[in-house]
């Protein structure tokens, strides 16, 4: 604060490490990684011959994407200051929606894969309506949004599993069912003789995707900028002239786009769609996008953060799963992973801990002294 | 409380601060500071924002934990390291920002977190009322304790605080910046308080920008600069000038530069005629207003608290959208007010009259801050922006305005007042804006970053840019403007001049006289007046009683809750 900032001489010396705090950020939080290497370490150390396996771990991000996928989403609305409760339940109900069409109409995946994310968008686009117009704060608004899209599906679906896996006459699969499980299953793919022999996994390809589009959607355009901004201080963006309304519902909306997205990615995996699909899954959206560093209060927050805790809940849950640790103990595990990482990310927090450990012995002293 | 003034001499002192030093990361923010206060002694603290008072008096109060030097009350050395430190060794300190619970009663306020209590766990209300009751009438407060803290005035709160520093005993008071939100009345009721305070012998540390406030109350000043004590005075043994240069530490730019206005037969940059607009949000409501701000014109608008100067600005700004109704030109062309987005657009800019509440993203840096407006001028055709022309653009804007920052990449949280405001001013010149509307341009800010703003204010007018100003400081635009409008209960009662030749010339009292004309204004038979030869019929107050409830505070000043 003791010098007037110069112009560009000044500045060139430090450019280079001024550009590594640029990209720093980038990747997300240090911690982060830090937790990310330690899992990795624990796993090798543990189960390293069927960790390390291949496709273990293409299965585990496979098993996890569609939540990465909704966490992308969850996080942008995080860094808008609001949060997204219906994540789950929406994409339970484009899985609903995409097995249906392809069971009861045979209609191929190319329009299946844009009619659940126009689904899903309307879901959003509602929650974003409900808390800008109607002004009901958004934990409430996706809170009712959660009920009403799980009750709409098991409504749809009355209450039964409908299969992705469609016979022909023939007793093979027919040619759309084929192509739509190539979306969540090891082997069948979309992209064969482009990515080599087997191609590539498409539910990790859609993650990986999803994460480089929506980070440079965040760090490149104005449209991230407004996100940060009103996340930071709505009424500041307004009198900077951004249209604060449009912001929130094109988040919301967004967000409900990539829930219709992971349904029918979901629907392959598991070979079905579920009623209940998607169950408590924005809560490990939720878990990822605090991981990786977004901050509740708005204004904060990386979709590099989220992908890398997005992986560190993915190996978790492999590595304890290759464990064998029950379900309920890598329920706590999780949760306290949660807590741990959203401590560390706070200096302070540690800072003001060691200080005060400090000048308690130092007190001590002096009252010795005397 | 047994010591008292005349035993000072010889005892020890109530506080002595030595040598104190603290650094935040990368910023040396005090070092080798003394302070001593002694029983029933005021000590006035005085220094531009960033010269490091708040951090000294944050250490006194135990926010810092971490200092070097020494800290000794009443002779003995003592360690503060957290609140209640502070506490026990009986300081207390009231912030600028109140610490109250709004929704809280004033006596649940008072005793918050010792709420005296019966075996049974329970509250005792009435000893809590009653003892609270006790307490304020010793300082000369009649108010029920049972009142919600959100419902009593900036002043009543004030006093609260002072009332719950007593309930603890306390032997030393520290008030920042007490007075930034009264009105002349209550500064002299608070004055009676502090007087009454050190006939008992408790020792004041009294933190203001305002010097004329200094010499009414204080018996010494300490002076700080950057970190580092300039002086120490006795307050009968100096005086303003000597003082200001303690502060500054070099002679001070002139604090109103404005140069003389150029003739001005161009056509106005902004012309507005018949604005009304009935906020919804409950703000005072304005009728009828006609102004025009030509090239290169600073324009002022003087008025009461309450009389709708920073609404006419809002309303132009499309802060309420289509609600704004009257004919506006901004640059000879047509506009309606519809969005802020669209005024900035049509090359409105506003300096908002809160910057920490209206203007900034304090978490983010001062690149983000400064370019938000501008964002378009950067845009790609895939709606990316452009890092390095936004970095230049930015860089460049931020030198000329001489803002202190460690860097682009610094969070504007962290920057003084003076350097927040002109990130703001930043912001809104990024947007090239031919009409440039400021709010309470220099609110809470030093002098000399005061003098700086005035210097820019100047030069963007000498540009060729309409200046349309608002400020509860009649010195600042009488010294700014070359004209300036009066608002009473949102109605025009006024126009003076800088030049005498073309019109009534702008001095306190006229003004002052027009901002509370409101009922010979409802009495006009237009419902407005124009033009200085409406000013003689307004100054004289009209017996005609259909005039609307009296709401305004006849003090001039910004914020008054409950009027």
């Amino acid at each position: 604060m003791t010098s007037v900032l110069k112009a560009a001489p000044d500045t060139t010396g430090a450019a280079a490490p001024g550009r590594l705090r640029r990209l720093l950020p980038l990747f997300g939080s240090m911690q982060s990684y830090i937790g990310l290497v330690l899992i990795f370490v624990v796993g090798v150390a543990t189960k390293g011959d069927i960790f390390l396996d291949q496709t273990n771990l293409t299965n585990a991000i496979g098993n996890f994407a569609s939540r990465g996928i909704l966490a992308v989403g969850v996080t942008l609305v995080i860094i808008t200051a609001g949060i997204d409760l219906s994540v789950g339940s929406v994409m339970g109900f484009a899985s609903m929606a995409a097995a249906m069409m392809l069971f009861h109409h045979d209609m191929p995946v190319w329009q299946i894969v844009p009619l659940c994310m126009l689904i899903g968008a309307a879901f959003g686009a509602v929650n974003g309506v409900g808390t800008t117009w109607l002004r009901i704060q958004s934990f409430v608004m996706t809170l009712a949004m959660l009920s009403i899209a799980r009750g709409l599906d098991r409504q749809m679906s009355d209450n039964a599993s409908v299969g992705t896996t469609v016979a022909g006459s023939d007793g093979k699969l027919t040619p759309n069912s084929e192509a739509f499980q190539s979306l969540g299953t090891p082997g069948h793919n979309v992209l064969v003789g482009i990515l080599g022999p087997d191609g590539i996994y498409f539910p990790v390809l859609a993650f990986f995707i999803v994460c480089v589009v929506f980070h440079l959607v965040l760090s490149r355009s104005r449209f991230g900028r407004h996100v940060y901004a009103v996340g930071g201080n709505p009424t500041a963006a307004r009198l900077s002239g951004i249209n604060v309304t449009f912001v929130v519902i094109a988040v919301f909306t967004l967000s409900g786009m990539l829930a219709g997205f992971a349904g029918p990615i979901d629907a392959a995996y598991s070979a079905s769609a579920d009623p209940l699909a998607g169950n408590g899954y924005e809560l490990d959206a939720i878990a990822a996008a605090v991981i990786g560093g977004a901050s509740l209060a708005g204004g904060k927050g990386t979709i590099a953060g989220t992908f890398v805790g997005a992986l560190i809940l993915t190996l978790l849950d492999n590595v304890l799963g290759l464990n064998a640790v029950s379900d309920n103990w890598q329920l706590v595990i999780k949760g306290s992973i949660v807590v741990f990482a959203v401590v560390l990310q706070r200096p302070d927090l540690l800072g003001g801990l060691r200080r005060r450990i400090t000048h308690h012995s130092r007190t001590d002293r002096l009252t010795e002294e005397k | 409380m047994t010591r008292v003034a005349d035993g000072t001499a010889q005892a020890p002192p109530l506080l002595a601060m030595r040598a104190i030093g603290k650094s935040f990361p990368g910023v040396r923010a005090l070092s080798g500071v003394d302070l001593t206060v002694h029983a029933g002694e005021v000590v006035a603290l005085l220094g531009e924002n960033g010269a490091g008072k708040s951090t000294l008096m944050n250490i006194l109060a135990g926010v810092h934990s971490d200092y070097e030097g020494t800290i000794e009350c009443l002779g003995e050395p003592v360690a503060i390291h957290s609140p209640r430190d502070a506490a026990r060794h009986g300081i207390a300190m009231i912030h600028q920002e109140l610490n109250l619970v709004p929704e809280l009663s004033v006596a649940e306020n008072v005793f918050l977190g010792r709420e005296p209590t019966t075996v049974r766990g329970t509250v005792r209300r009435k000893e809590m009322e009653s003892r609270t009751a006790d307490l304020l009438a010793g300082l000369g407060l009649d108010l029920p304790p049972r009142r919600a803290v959100k419902n009593c005035r900036i002043a009543e709160q004030q006093l609260i605080e002072v009332a719950k520093a007593l309930s603890l005993d306390v032997r030393l008071l520290v008030m920042d910046e007490p007075t930034s939100a009264l009105a002349d009345a209550e500064v002299r009721r608070l004055h009676a308080v502090i007087r009454s305070l050190t006939a008992r012998g408790v020792g004041i540390v009294y933190i203001s920008h305002r010097l004329e406030e200094l010499e009414e109350i204080a018996d010494t000043v300490t002076v700080l600069r950057d970190g580092t004590c300039t002086g120490r005075r006795a307050m009968a043994h100096t005086d303003r000038a000597e003082l200001v240069r303690l502060m500054v530490g070099r002679p001070l730019d002139e604090l109103y530069p404005r140069r003389a206005e150029q003739a001005t037969s161009a056509p106005p940059r902004l012309a507005v005629r018949g604005l009304t607009v009935t906020p919804p949000d409950g703000s005072p409501a304005v009728h009828g207003v006609d102004l025009t701000v030509a090239p290169g014109e600073i324009v002022g608008i003087a008025g009461l608290m309450g009389a709708g100067r920073s609404e006419v600005l809002q309303a132009i700004f499309g802060q309420y959208g289509a609600a704004a109704r009257g004919e506006f030109t901004v640059d000879g062309r047509r506009y309606r007010p519809r969005s802020p987005g669209h005024a900035i657009r049509s090359g409105l800019a506003l300096v908002a009259e809160d910057r920490k509440a209206q203007s900034l993203v304090l978490g983010n840096t001062v690149r983000f801050n400064s370019s938000l407006a501008a964002l378009g001028r950067f845009a790609t055709p895939w709606r990316t922006v452009r890092r390095r022309r936004e970095t230049e653009a930015v860089r460049e804007q931020v030198t000329a305005l001489a803002v202190r920052t460690p860097g682009l990449e610094t969070s504007v949280g962290l920057l003084s007042g003076g350097n927040q405001q002109k990130v703001v001013l930043a912001k809104c010149l990024l947007t090239r804006p031919s009409v440039l509307l400021v709010d309470e341009p220099t609110r809470g800010i030093d002098i000399g970053a005061k003098a700086q703003i005035h210097a820019l204010m100047d030069r963007l007018a000498s540009q060729g840019t309409a200046i349309l100003a608002v400020s509860s400081e009649l010195p600042e635009l009488i010294g700014m403007c070359d004209r300036i409008l009066v608002l009473c209960e949102g109605r025009l009662t006024g126009e003076f001049h800088r030049d005498a030749a073309r019109g009534p010339v702008a001095d306190q009292e006229a003004i002052l006289t027009a901002a509370m004309a409101r009922r010979a204004v409802a009495a006009a038979p237009s419902g407005r007046t124009a033009g200085p030869g409406a000013l003689g019929s307004v100054a004289a107050p009209s017996p005609v009683s259909d005039a609307a409830p009296g709401t305004a505070s006849h003090e001039l000043h910004p914020k008054e809750p409950g009027s």
